[in-house]
């Protein structure tokens, strides 16, 4: 429970430096606030025009003061509108929310669903044609990054055969279910691709390892079929780097969504942030920022504890001080 | 409006998108010379004027027709999915619009303007049933269509008129159009009729309203979102389609109005704008059939199309706008205020390289900023055809020997990468010239369009001057636009030309075709002797639209005449004509 605790604290000391720095960049942007009124009121603002807009985001404020004010308006979802086309910040983000998260954990499942299987027979027929095979595509797809893959299977499926459509338009899976999977197939095959050849290697090699312990040896030789032997004895204690590189690669996933999204077009959490850049709607990227900044965080935060439930070893070595 | 050279594989999505702001603003320019049909005098049926830069050769093309058989019968019904370049404005009021031609080519389904050009090369009352002028044009009575209401149920009357174009008279950009109107006002005598009074003599001002300035929306809707900021991006218009849905950078849907007041259309029962930026990634969306009909000028994917057919093909070059550098020559200081200095630069330049090179040799070079199609075209303006990099230091060496010293220049272009690759060749071409150094600002889009207004720059990228009547240029070139650097104006490069303001406002208040003509090639000699800008290329547009689809085409004005493309801005046409297999 100390443990959990004293992550809990770092994790809310991280919060607060995030947000804090987040919501206090309006400050220091080129131009200062001159420019942030320009961009919401239009060329020509008057003074008071002006004032209001510096009052309305806070900007008059000392730093504290804004940054309690920016915080009770980010936790109550009073996030103003854009500049340009007066929308509703959150309705924008919450637009986006679910497509990028829909992207993330389909891209982080199939890379895994994918890579654990492949990584345990590779481990267990080590040096078989099998493994050769394996060991080599994922060599080879580890050197393709989003932005090759992403074209080509544009240009496989969509332009060429006209099996998927492009660019991805976002369908509820609740409202059409294959129209849901069909807009997210290429873009999460092009997230997966790399992070699965990733997993696989790294599973592989601490397969490997775990495979020659002594307990596999004297399992094995208790009559362990090798199902059992492999997914219930072996696999566990080899996930350890698994878990890390998983955990480590979710910002990269992000970054991966970010380019992928402006691929195919999909309208989610990367693609209002890079567009929001590009139109300088700065609230919105603020917001947008602190979002994947939290969602980064907390799930670090949760792979942290995880850690101490696959490998006792952790847990007690960090109870031990 | 806006931008760079000869349209290429990144350059017209993007870039378009933030740099054509104003172009909105009217559809600009001269009425037309076709190159293959000629037409009678374009005096505008249902008025009694000649108004509009009409003339003997004066003429709107309507592109070569489509592909599709257009003699069959349209069927109603139906959904279009139009991918456009670029998801350039909302607010969607048009006093505030900051209007690219993807954004008039949405808005204009839901809002309709007053007046729209006819074939003869002049203009034609659309949503207004007559625009009437008193003996010396100083006055101008538009009268509403009897009838027609808006989505909302509003009726469209004279006050409505009264309402909108007061609104763009205020309007930050839609202003400078409306610089020369003094009063509008309801007519006592018929509240069908809006009343407006120019401070001069204004013959061409029916130009001014077939585009942004004279879009009309709902009074309803506009005082509703005066306070209501949300309802800013729900227009509410009379046009062919009524508002559905905006999700900015998604979709624009929007439905038919089985009500339209310019029956049968529209024949089809929804239209999707979706935007693709990049020309590319709208092609394939094209060619994947997620999207049924997309625009664009990228040369690659025209010239592909032409020797493949893959596509149905309307290329619209009526009236189109010219890209070219655009320079401020009248910058304290500055050597571009040196006619000298200004046609150096286009004496170093290879235009036609540009246009082979990236471009894939698609666009006509431009030597002025009429395209052929337009009054006042020249073969030949006296602007320098083709390179002569000794003639270009000859001018340099010349200027050097009367203000010695470092001479310099700053080159603004955007962060698209052709772009840049442009300012790059035109770097190394000045600073062959005897330019000693040629810096190239690299600017963001959102902030490009703000620092041409404001005139803080030396030489930029741009896109503009299409159009119908010369008078639909007057706010980008009249002394009148170019306050000093630092107030906002659209005569960016704050060119202020006696001779060439004593044209444009001959050419105001003028209604005699031939001196129009006459008026509109001089002006052009003008620009090609002064060397005000460095021309480059003149733009195509081209619809592409797949099987089942049977593409755009004029249609038949209400009061007679025939209605061409590019009303608002060059390269528009109107998707109510357009419709699908059921």
């Amino acid at each position: 429970m100390r443990y959990v605790l004293r992550k809990l604290a770092q994790t809310i000391f991280v919060v607060v430096v995030v947000t804090f720095l987040t919501s206090i960049a309006l400050r220091f942007l080129p131009g200062g606030t001159d420019v942030i009124v320009a961009l919401k009121t239009g060329p020509g603002a008057t003074k008071e025009q002006a004032e209001a807009v510096i009052k309305e985001l806070g900007l008059d404020k000392p730093l504290i003061e804004q940054y309690f004010s920016w915080m009770g308006n980010f936790l109550t979802g009073n996030w103003g509108q854009t500049f340009q086309t007066n929308q509703s910040i959150a309705a924008e983000v919450k637009r986006g929310l679910p497509v990028s998260t829909y992207l993330m954990v389909y891209g982080q499942f199939l890379a895994l669903a994918l890579a654990v299987p492949t990584a345990v027979w590779s481990a267990y027929r080590q040096n078989s044609r099998f493994d050769r095979a394996a060991t080599t595509s994922a060599f080879a797809m580890l050197s393709m990054p989003n932005f090759i893959v992403a074209p080509i299977l544009i240009l496989l499926f969509s332009v060429n055969t006209k099996f998927i459509p492009y660019p991805s338009t976002y369908t509820s899976i609740w409202d059409n279910p294959m129209d849901h999977f069909k807009a997210f197939f290429l873009p999460t095959l092009t997230i997966a691709i790399p992070l699965y050849a990733g997993y696989m290697r790294v599973l592989r090699s601490d397969m490997i390892s775990t495979l020659q312990n002594d307990f596999i040896t004297t399992a094995r030789a208790k009559g362990v079929g090798t199902g059992q032997l492999l997914f219930k004895h072996a696999l566990r204690p080899s996930l350890f780097s698994l878990v890390t590189s998983a955990a480590v690669n979710i910002g990269a996933l992000m970054g991966g969504v970010v380019i992928v999204e402006q691929f195919f077009l999909l309208n989610g959490m990367g693609r209002l942030t890079v567009e929001s850049i590009f139109r300088r709607e700065y609230p919105t990227v603020q917001y947008a920022v602190v979002i994947l900044a939290l969602i980064y965080i907390f799930i670090n935060f949760f792979v942290d504890l995880a850690y101490a439930w696959i490998d006792p070893r952790v847990r007690a070595h960090r109870a031990l001080g | 409006m806006g931008h760079l050279n000869a349209p290429s594989r990144r350059t017209p999505g993007r870039l378009l998108a933030a740099l054509v702001i104003s172009a909105g603003l009217i559809g600009a320019a001269c009425g037309g010379d076709d190159e293959g049909s000629k037409t009678t005098e374009g005096s505008s049926p249902g008025s009694e004027t000649t108004a509009g830069g009409s003339d003997s050769t004066a003429v709107a093309t309507t592109a070569p027709p489509p592909t599709s058989a257009a003699e069959e019968v349209p069927v109603a019904g139906g959904n279009l999915i139009f991918a456009i370049e670029a998801d350039t404005s909302s607010p969607w009021r048009p006093s505030e619009m900051v209007c690219a031609i993807a954004c008039h080519q949405v808005i204009r389904n839901i809002f309709d303007t007053l007046t729209l050009p006819n074939d003869s090369g002049g203009w034609s009352p659309y949503l207004a049933s007559a625009v009437t002028p008193n003996e010396d044009f100083t006055v101008w009575s538009i009268t509403a269509r009897e009838g027609v209401t808006f989505h909302d149920g509003t009726p469209f009357d004279g006050a409505a008129i009264v309402d909108n174009l007061t609104r763009a008279k205020a309007g930050i950009l839609t202003g400078n159009i409306f610089r020369a109107i003094d009063s509008i006002a309801i007519d006592p005598a018929d509240p069908m009729t809006a009343v407006v009074t120019a401070k001069t003599s204004w013959a061409a001002f029916p130009f001014a309203i077939m585009g942004q300035a004279g879009y009309q929306a709902s009074p309803t809707w506009l005082a509703a979102s005066d306070t209501d900021n949300s309802l800013k991006s729900k227009p509410v218009g009379t046009g062919p389609f009524v508002y559905a849905d905006y999700k900015p950078n998604e979709v624009f849907k929007m439905t038919k109005n089985a009500g339209y007041w310019n029956a049968p259309y529209p024949y089809l029962d929804s239209i999707e704008f979706r935007p693709i930026a990049d020309g590319l990634n709208r092609r394939d969306a094209l060619k994947s059939g997620t999207v049924d009909m997309i625009h664009t000028t990228n040369s690659e994917t025209i010239v592909a199309n032409r020797e493949s057919g893959e596509f149905l093909s309307t290329e619209i070059a009526n009236n189109a706008e010219t890209s070219y550098t655009l320079l401020h020559v009248s910058q304290e200081g500055s050597p571009l205020t040196d006619v000298r200095v200004r046609c150096a630069l286009a004496y170093a330049s290879d235009q036609q390289l540009l246009i082979d090179t990236i471009g894939a040799g698609l666009n006509q070079i431009a030597f002025g900023p009429f395209s052929p199609t337009m009054v006042g075209y020249l073969d030949s303006t006296g602007y320098p055809e083709a390179q002569d990099m000794a003639k270009a230091q000859e001018l340099i060496a010349a200027y050097k020997a009367e203000n010695p010293g470092p001479l310099s220049l700053s080159l603004a272009t955007t962060q698209d990468q052709t772009n840049l690759t442009v300012a790059q060749q035109q770097q190394e071409w000045w600073t062959q010239a005897g330019i000693d150094e040629v810096t190239i600002d690299q600017i963001d889009q959102a902030n490009y369009i703000v620092t041409a207004l404001l005139g803080n720059f030396q030489v930029f990228q741009w896109r503009n001057h299409g159009g119908f009547d010369l008078d639909m240029q007057y706010h980008w070139w009249h002394s009148d636009a170019a306050p000093p650097v630092g107030d906002l104006a659209l005569n960016f490069g704050r060119i202020r030309d006696p001779q060439l303001d004593a044209l444009l406002e001959e050419n105001r208040a003028s209604t005699d075709p031939a001196r129009k003509k006459a008026i509109a090639e001089e002006v052009n000699r003008l620009f090609g002797t002064q060397c005000y800008n460095l021309w480059g290329s003149h733009t195509i547009w081209d619809i592409l639209y797949k099987e089942g689809v049977h593409g755009p085409v004029t249609f038949e004005l209400p009061e007679g005449g025939n209605a061409i493309f590019g009303a608002g801005i060059a390269g528009t046409f109107y998707p109510m004509t357009v419709w699908v297999d059921q």
